[in-house]
């Protein structure tokens, strides 16, 4: 007898393969309401923007969709020559999920012919050369995103990235994990979740994100529709979730910051709509139960790992793209662990020292960054442009830092413009310009005197004018 | 040209042995890199082919492949005080790769394959088959690169001092297309190098049939 040997999926017929359409479609559905919604329709309401920008996010998922099957059928059609049955053929390989996930995971202000190229270079590259569906040892739609953001990311970003047209107008800046890697890491409730208004709009979605990855709430509920229809396992998601917050917990704690740290990087970034929808794809993740709880655990652990030790800030599609190219290992360890315990033991208890040192080391670290920026003042850049010397500089204020440019020219302040700051008192500096007093006064600042009820902010200012003065005479 | 092509490409050390992969991937960021670290290899196997072929009759089986090491890195050794004084700049981008040719393992493996069994004359024929698809390969590859990456094709740059030529084109207008930084490094490296394999040994496949 001949044993063959094939990869998964195993259960082909026509009747499996279309139920487990239907209900990823139908899990996705209302993300994809809610992206258009959420990216779309609510600027347009309240008049941010055009009708174009209205139906954006719709195009763009449209569009990634429509490449993702034309590849596909000219795929099948001119190179492997297939005639009859095109259609089912195509049907039966999954062909839409890869264009709409990658859809899914770009930013709104993505040029469209981005989406195409990240589309195609999902289904060619990521799927269609390793043979078709089954042998794809990366998810598909990562390595389209990964292509996009890796080598476009400058382009998205400067044409205002991963901000609808409202937010643009109304929340400052970034997303909220990148502003957190902006802050170092610490920081407290105002100054990591209040600029997005709370954790409830985390639940909810209206933050900056991806298309698809906004609004966790939705994704939890097709996270449980999934799991009790058996499309998705539920083991990986719950592990790869449950050791970011133990880790993010220990980091917090380390470092004074209360319970909502974990909770906010679960619920920023792309990390649920990962781990439900991209790491449980049935063929790139391992098939035994014990595979994929090794496989939930290192991907948690690479994720926290990339968030606070690499300069990029999300973390979440390289870590997956990391343990896809692992799962052969892991299955192999899955495997034999149902029979022999000490696989499973070993395994196991590497992960969770790993997860530990890791989580003490890294928030170990972060204590000595904070200790750093108690010396207050700190230089950012200087910077040299046609006869003036831009400092780029920040000070600890009474909440949180401040950040400066401060311009010299002819060995004089001409310009300090704070570009952030979450001072609660900010309001009665503005109001007696006490910044334009500190210009006109640099020479004799120890009479200028301070904002009544801001006494901490405005000697924080008076400081961090003192220092750059100090350290450009020294320079001179 | 197609009986060039053919025979260039029946044995080609890159994409049909897949050997010499490390300076394949790391030096072919331009055309003008990829086909002048080629013809580095290129001479170095000349000489050190005709040099094996005369000599390897004496040479005792046991220590053979210290001896061509020896001669090896002789000629290279040779080949890099010559870049170094001439064509500083080159010396330069191609960097380590320039000495690493010693370790190349397609110089030692003609070697010891064929130019130590072989007459003079078959060995510098061979010396140039191998050498040509080489650098054919690296030229290849340094183009696209350079096309996708940067948008420009570099055909005497580094050099220039040397020709007193500088030959930098623009492909396409600058402002209707935005080059892909991903090809230029290391990452664009292995998948341009392995579309390319498979592209054209799917065509080798149809050819032998």
């Amino acid at each position: 007898m001949e044993f063959g040997f094939d990869n998964g999926p195993h259960l082909k017929d026509k009747d499996h393969t279309s139920k487990i359409m239907s209900r990823l479609l139908m899990a996705l559905t209302p993300i994809i309401i809610f992206a258009v919604y959420k990216n779309g329709l609510l600027p347009y309401l309240e008049g941010y923007t055009n009708l174009y920008g209205m139906l954006k996010p719709l195009i763009i998922i449209l569009l990634g969709v429509l490449t993702s099957i034309t590849v596909e059928i000219i795929y099948f059609r001119f190179i492997l020559n297939k005639k009859d049955n095109l259609i089912e053929e195509v049907k039966r390989s999954y062909a839409l999920f890869p264009g709409l996930f990658v859809a899914l995971t770009l930013p709104i202000n993505t040029p469209l012919w981005l989406v195409v190229l990240g589309s195609l270079i999902a289904t060619l590259i990521g799927k269609l050369l390793f043979g078709g569906l089954g042998h794809n040892i990366f998810n598909p739609a990562l390595v389209g995103c990964l292509f996009v953001i890796a080598s476009y990311g400058a382009l998205i970003g400067a044409r205002g990235g991963y901000l609808n047209p409202m937010e643009i107008d109304t929340i400052a800046g970034v997303t909220p994990l990148t502003n957190l890697s902006n802050i170092n890491y610490v920081g407290t409730w105002s100054n990591i979740v209040k600029p997005f208004g709370s954790l409830r709009d985390f639940l909810l979605g209206f933050i900056p994100g991806s298309l698809g990855e906004t609004s966790k709430i939705l994704i939890l509920l097709s996270f449980i529709y999934l799991a009790v229809t058996k499309v998705i396992k539920w083991v990986v998601p719950v592990c790869y979730v449950s050791v970011v917050f133990v880790m993010t917990f220990i980091i917090g704690t380390m470092n004074n910051i209360d319970i909502f740290y974990p909770l906010f990087h679960i619920l920023s970034g792309g990390l649920l709509f990962g781990a439900v929808f991209m790491a449980t794809d049935p063929i790139t993740s391992p098939t035994t139960r014990i595979g994929q709880i090794i496989f939930g655990l290192g991907l948690g652990l690479l994720t926290v790992i990339f968030r606070f030790l690499s300069p990029y800030p999300e973390g979440v599609l390289t870590s997956i793209l990391t343990m896809n190219m692992l799962v052969v290992i892991i299955d192999k360890i899955g495997a034999k662990a149902k029979f022999k315990k000490g696989y499973l033991n070993i395994s196991l208890i590497v992960l969770l020292i790993c997860i530990i040192t890791f989580s003490i080391y890294i928030g170990y670290n972060l204590k000595s960054n904070t200790n750093k920026v108690d010396d207050r003042f700190n230089i950012i850049e200087i910077r040299e442009e046609n006869n003036k010397v831009i400092y780029e500089v920040t000070q600890k204020g009474f909440k949180g830092l401040i950040k400066a440019n401060i311009t010299i020219a002819n060995d004089k302040i001409i310009d300090v413009d704070i570009t952030s700051q979450s001072e609660t008192y900010w309001m009665e500096m503005e109001n007696q310009n006490y910044i334009n007093r500190l210009i006109n006064k640099q020479d004799d600042l120890e009479n200028v005197d301070v904002v009544s009820g801001a006494t901490i902010s405005s000697n924080a200012l008076k400081a961090m004018v003192e220092n750059v003065l100090a350290d450009y005479e020294v320079r001179k | 040209m197609k009986k060039f092509l053919k025979w260039i490409m029946d044995e080609n050390p890159l994409f049909v042995l897949c050997l010499g992969m490390c300076p394949a991937l790391a030096v072919t960021t331009t055309f003008e890199n990829g086909y002048l670290m080629g013809l580095s290899v290129l001479i170095v196997l000349l000489f050190s082919n005709i040099v094996v072929s005369l000599i390897s009759k004496v040479i005792d089986n046991h220590i053979r492949i210290p001896a061509y090491i020896m001669i090896i890195a002789t000629f290279v050794t040779i080949l890099e005080i010559i870049i170094n004084t001439y064509v500083e700049p080159l010396s330069k981008t191609l960097g380590i790769y320039l000495p690493l040719i010693v370790v190349n393992c397609i110089i030692l493996g003609r070697a010891l394959s064929y130019a130590s069994n072989n007459k003079v004359v078959p060995s510098i024929i061979d010396a140039f088959k191998i050498g040509l698809g080489y650098t054919f390969a690296l030229s290849l590859i340094g183009l696209v690169r350079e096309l996708l990456g940067n948008n420009t094709i570099t055909i005497m740059d580094r050099i220039s001092n040397l020709t007193g030529y500088i030959m930098k084109y623009e492909i396409f207008p600058s402002n209707s297309v935005i080059p892909n930084q991903l090809f230029l490094s290391p990452a664009g490296a292995f998948l341009t190098m392995g579309l390319l394999l498979g592209i054209i040994n799917a065509l080798r496949r149809e050819d032998i049939k």
